[in-house]
């Protein structure tokens, strides 16, 4: 049977009314799937629980020394695991695909919304819980949603067995009819505290997990200054409340599994008592007393998907709730036309990447615009070269993100005025625009892991080249580290691996390479927040030089406190208390402007190597 | 069906993974260890598998007197099986409780070493191999052998101890009935085999892939902000459901081996349970077995079945733990640099003399730098990235020994002497400033175990530390770290400053150490940095030019030599590149 095509080309759009509405739309979406596995199983399942016939047909034909019946018997038996092998493979296949479908359809949807959301998403959630929703959790919606055909057909096949049972044997078919789930469900009381104890566990193991990776993460720490055996000692008490807490849990669950062994064989024992009974009386022949033992044997097993289910449902149902409010999440955003509303819709598209395709307020030719923010009184002109110097760097911050407009705001947070783009308030342009317009370099770019070329794959105008980013940014010392660390590129940058976040690169390298991306991507407004603060002085003095000279006749603005960069600056404004107090060429400020005198030499305090001495 | 292309690699892993036979030789060990926990497990196990066998047997014989139409009392039969299966579930109960709390002696035996192993690997190592790979070890590997550890070793345990009994019993019952049974045994060695040489790795490749669109997702979430600057929302989702697409393949593929193999199981089972029943059955009709071995052969033959599928089941869950346990022990096999007792430094002055470093053969990074720095002196390195400072910082702090030349403290080499002795005399401080998880209490005293809270006090006084110390919910005893009361950087910086008021050795290596913080927060910190400088020599690696102009000395690192040295004054009038840089930045 041919398996669904994985990833869907598009997930669908999900049903987000609440953790059963969106499994019962996730099972909704693959009902052939699940069709399928119910049939397999119920295959599967059936012959296994008719096996035991064969054999007792077997046995009968050797007590009445029947040599063809034995024969007869063996074909029998032959046929039905032959069944049940073509049914268990295909069963499991097809519930593992479901498993997986439901999966990667989850997955899907959440990836969609994360790009959706972008910026807004921190701000809206922890960035663990939907990570969490990938990881975790669509292990959990997946095998409830596969568990749902198993269910079905388990209980056909008990309903079917007791069918057969009852027509021959009215007080045996009784038995096996209400027997087996109150067998199925004997466990049950033993699982709460099972859990709860398991929980505990996991809560203790996490924790002393948590210790080993913080103690190694700070080793360097430990190694330069001391502490070792303090912090063994530490982990040495938490593994050993760990081993306590599993063992306390293990003591449940030893006796579930006597549990499991005793109630099932009790079950057996009365079952095929009465068989023996209805045998020596001769009602029943011994074959059909073996096939009895066998199949009571057998039976308590399918039904335990019973269990399995209640246990699935009890986690899955939490897991499908956190899912269901990841994907329900909007942007948070003062509306401003028709473009506010465009994130609101679950399931929504992936953004666009190219021209705006929604509706909103035309910007203007965005190289030939001035940009001004209302509420510094901040105006950038077209085409220059423009410092902002604050003394305050949350002030930057908010200064850097609303010149690129769409701020995304934490719930219960008040919109700002937006800057406008020649006149235009960037807000009420549509998102995608916006941001084709203004790109805000914020102070800590994340670098994507990949490979450098995957880095540098980002919507770029192609007027400047990947050598002259990197050159304009110093940034050719990081191309060497990258080809030194990733042996596999043979020697080609291109193809050297950027780790997570750049990890493997210094604070200054990263800022530098972030950088090149940036100047390559070249955008129309470039807005670049302290883009050098972890850079060396010789090395900053270089990048301020290249800056200037790649982006010359592009409108630019450069929030920093360093002389170096403010020195190349085609105008320099200082915002003070939330407002620019002053403009003019760094020269000028330097020598007119106490307070800016102030701010970017250090001069005021510099505590530095001296006043210790 | 073939495997699908391996996606590309991580970065190599620069600590060793354990050689087969250092995995056995600690195997061995740990058997050894926990000789008596394993063998209570067997032994009860074993109690519980033969009594399991008692109720076929009375099947059997019950199934030959009634097909023999003689007088049959059900009663005693009953009894018999009642009381062989109280025997045998609480027994099982047993068997299993005690192999849990064997794991779980195991797995604490594990973890521990594992860490005792981490704390003792030279601060050498650690600078260039990074911690990242050892969290992983730490975290995931640990994980994995947890289940190995928890329920493959018992589970494998138990089903050879049953497959062996319910073949005696084969035996007992009829030596022929116990051949028919293990006749698909050929069968299922092939398969197994076939199967077992791609599993494993596949299994990996597939647990890979499922990772790696996490790794995807979480990075879209973390970069949101960038991802949403550069217009790169449409390309995440391309990639993650290219990444999926990679799972689904890996997916696909080992599912197509369990097509393969699963049926070839079951046909294993099939073979035993008809050849047992035609054999038999023809061997009964011709009077050669009688109804009861017939009867309970069969039944045998079908208890088979389980304890194989657990055998089947966790072997390549083994194999994962062993990969991982390769992993643990690998740590083990870091060979520290030779050390000597008897370095020990007279006087305080560091100096460097012709050296030479490279991380890599063939490459150096220095050449034959010459340095000396005198007791209780300022040395400012500047100069542009990838010229050498952090690297000639580390040679200075004694964690990487030099390839050429010496460095030496009061004239005995560094790099010879145990890490616990260069800590005492000299430390790096460099960005990384890490708040252990724990109490603030804990974070202080491990620089000084014995300190008591006036000490630690003292040492915070000294940082200026003092007022949000205070305005903790528990003082000292605030729980900080990942998880408790979120320290600020600039209030972890403090810390680790802290930290060496208590270690207090008198020399220093600065390396960059407020550059990633923002201005404000940098200009207090470097107030309480002043304070412990006081008194100590101090090398410190500059970004800003005011921190070189406060310095008795500066030395201009370029592509690993020392390109100019003096005091700031010298260097000012000798109109060097550092003056240039110098004039640009004062603007004067």
């Amino acid at each position: 049977m041919p398996l669904v095509d994985l990833p869907m080309p598009d997930p669908g759009r999900p049903d987000l009314r609440g953790p059963l509405p969106f499994l019962r739309w996730l099972g909704r979406s693959q009902r052939r799937g699940q069709l399928l596995a119910t049939l397999w199983a119920v295959l599967e399942t059936g012959c296994q629980a008719a096996l035991p016939a064969a054999l007792g047909l077997g046995i009968q034909s050797a007590v009445d020394h029947w040599a063809a019946g034995v024969w007869r018997a063996a074909a029998l038996a032959l046929g039905l695991a032959v069944l049940q092998s073509v049914g268990g493979v295909n069963c499991h296949r097809q519930a593992v695909w479901n498993w997986i479908t439901a999966a990667a359809q989850t997955r899907q949807l959440v990836a969609r919304q994360a790009s959706r959301l972008g910026a807004g998403l921190s701000r809206r959630i922890a960035t663990g819980e939907l990570v969490a929703v990938s990881s975790g959790d669509v292990e959990k919606i997946g095998w409830y949603v596969e568990l749902m055909a198993r269910v079905r057909a388990a209980v056909l096949v008990w309903l079917g067995v007791s069918v057969v049972v009852l027509v021959r044997q009215p007080l045996l078919g009784l038995v096996v009819l209400l027997g087996v789930p109150v067998l199925a469900v004997s466990v049950w009381p033993l699982l709460g505290p099972f859990e709860r104890r398991y929980d505990e566990q996991r809560a203790l193991g996490g924790k002393a997990g948590e210790l080993a990776a913080d103690t190694v993460a700070g080793l360097r720490v430990l190694r330069g200054i001391g502490g070792e055996e303090l912090f063994l000692a530490r982990y040495r008490e938490a593994s050993q409340q760990v081993r306590g807490a599993a063992v306390r849990s293990a003591r449940i669950w030893s006796l579930m599994q006597a549990q499991q062994v005793l109630l099932p064989g009790l079950f057996v024992i009365g079952v095929t008592w009465y068989g023996a009974e209805l045998a020596l009386s001769g009602r029943i022949g011994v074959g059909e007393l073996v096939a009895v033992y066998g199949a009571t044997a057998f039976l308590a097993a399918p039904l335990r998907v019973l269990g399995e289910a209640a246990h699935a449902w009890s986690v899955a149902r939490v897991s499908a709730g956190r899912a269901v409010r990841v994907l329900a999440l909007s942007r948070l955003e003062e509306p401003a036309g028709p473009a506010g509303d465009q994130g609101r819709l679950p399931g929504a598209g992936v953004p666009e990447t190219g021209p705006a395709a929604a509706d909103g307020a035309e910007l203007p030719e965005a190289d030939s615009a001035d940009l001004y923010d209302p509420v510094t009184g901040l105006t950038v002109r077209a085409g220059r070269l423009t410092a902002v110097v604050c003394g305050d760097p949350d002030v930057a911050g908010a200064l850097a993100a609303r010149l690129g407009g769409h701020v995304p705001l934490a719930e219960g947070e008040q919109p700002e005025p937006a800057a406008r783009l020649g006149g235009v308030p960037l807000d009420t342009a549509p998102l995608a625009a916006a941001r084709a317009a203004v790109l805000v370099h914020d102070k800590e770019p994340a670098l994507l892991s990949g490979t450098l070329a995957a880095l540098l794959d980002v919507p770029a105008s192609g007027r400047v080249a990947v050598p002259e980013a990197m050159a304009a940014a110093q940034a050719e010392d990081v191309l060497e580290a990258l080809v030194e660390g990733s042996p596999e590129c043979g020697g080609d940058a291109l193809l050297a691996t950027v780790t997570e976040r750049g990890r493997s690169l210094s604070g200054g390298q990263r800022q530098r390479l972030a950088l090149a991306r940036s100047l390559f991507a070249d955008p129309p407004v470039l807005v670049l927040d302290e883009p050098t603060s972890a850079v060396d002085a010789h090395t900053e003095a270089r990048v301020a030089a290249g800056l200037r000279g790649l982006r010359a006749g592009r409108t630019t603005v450069v929030l920093a406190t360093s002389p170096l960069l403010l020195d190349q600056a085609d105008v320099v404004a200082l915002v003070q208390e939330g407002r620019v107090a002053a403009t003019g060429t760094h020269c000028e400020l330097l020598h007119t402007h106490p307070h800016y005198r102030a701010v970017v030499t250090r001069e005021d305090d510099h505590p530095s190597l001296q006043e210790a001495s | 069906m073939k495997p699908p292309a391996q996606q590309e690699r991580g970065p190599a892993t620069m600590l060793p993974v354990g050689s087969p036979a250092a995995v056995r030789r600690y195997v061995r060990l740990l058997a050894r260890r926990h000789r008596r926990g394993f063998g209570a497990v067997v032994v009860l196990h074993s109690v519980s598998t033969l009594a399991g066998l008692v109720g076929p047997w009375l099947l059997g014989g019950l199934v030959e007197r009634i097909g023999a139409g003689g007088p049959v009392r059900l009663l005693p039969a009953v009894g018999w099986y009642a009381a062989a299966l109280a025997v045998q579930s609480a027994f099982m109960g047993w068997s299993r409780l005690r192999g849990s709390i064997l794991g779980e002696e195991v797995l604490a035996d594990l973890r521990e070493d594992f860490l005792v192993r981490s704390v003792a690997l030279p601060p050498g190592v650690l600078e260039r191999a990074g911690t990242g790979d050892l969290v992983s070890r730490g975290t995931t590997d640990i994980d994995r052998l947890a289940k190995s550890v928890r329920e493959a070793v018992p589970e494998l345990a138990v089903a050879l101890v049953s497959v062996v009994l319910v073949l005696g019993a084969l035996l007992v019952t009829s030596p022929l009935l116990a051949l028919t049974s293990v006749l698909g045994v050929p069968l299922l060695l092939v398969t197994s085999r076939w199967y077992f040489r791609r599993a494993p790795q596949s299994y990996r490749a597939e647990g890979a892939g499922y990772a790696a669109v996490n790794t995807v997702l979480a990075e879209t979430v973390d970069a949101g902000r960038t991802v949403e600057a550069l217009r790169l929302g449409g390309q995440r989702v391309r990639l993650t459901d290219r990444k999926i697409a990679e799972w689904v393949a890996w997916e696909r593929y080992t599912m197509w081996l369990r097509t393969v193999w699963f049926p070839s199981v079951d046909a294993t089972y099939a073979i035993a349970v008809l050849a047992t029943l035609t054999v038999g059955g023809l061997a009964a009709v011709h009077g050669r077995l009688s109804i009861g071995q017939l009867t309970a052969g069969v039944l045998y033959a079908q208890a088979l079945v389980h304890p194989v599928d657990l055998i089947l089941r966790w072997y390549d869950e083994l194999q994962i733990g062993q990969a991982s346990l390769a992993r643990l022990v690998g740590v083990q096999e870091v060979t520290a640099p030779e050390t000597d007792e008897r370095a020990r430094p007279q006087g305080r002055e560091v100096t460097a003399e012709e050296v030479s470093f490279g991380y890599r053969e063939g490459a150096d990074v220095l050449h034959a730098i010459s340095l000396a720095v005198a007791p209780g002196s300022r040395v400012a390195l500047v100069g542009p990235s990838g010229a050498g400072k952090s690297t000639l910082g580390r040679l200075l702090a004694g964690i990487y020994a030099p390839r050429k030349g010496s460095v030496t403290l009061g004239g005995a080499a560094l790099s010879r002497m145990p890490a616990e002795r260069v800590r005492a005399e000299v430390a790096l401080v460099n960005q990384e400033h890490h708040v252990f998880v724990g109490t603030l209490r804990d974070n202080l005293r491990l620089a000084r175990a014995t300190a008591g809270d006036t000490e630690l006090h003292d040492a915070l006084a000294a940082v200026d530390a003092t007022a949000w110390v205070a305005a903790l919910p528990a003082g000292l005893d605030t729980e900080v770290g990942s998880g408790g009361t979120a320290l600020t950087p600039p209030q972890a910086q403090q810390l680790a400053l802290a930290r060496l008021v208590l270690a207090d050795p008198h020399t220093l290596v600065l390396d960059e150490a407020t550059s990633l913080l923002d201005p404000r927060a940098a200009r207090q910190l470097e107030r309480s940095l002043a304070r412990v400088l006081a008194g100590r020599t101090v090398i410190a690696i500059a970004h800003r030019l005011h921190t070189a102009h406060d310095a008795d000395v500066i030395a201009v690192v370029e592509r690993g030599r020392i390109s100019e040295y003096g005091s700031h004054p010298e260097l000012v009038a000798a109109a060097g590149p550092y003056a240039a840089l110098w004039r640009s930045w004062r603007d004067e």
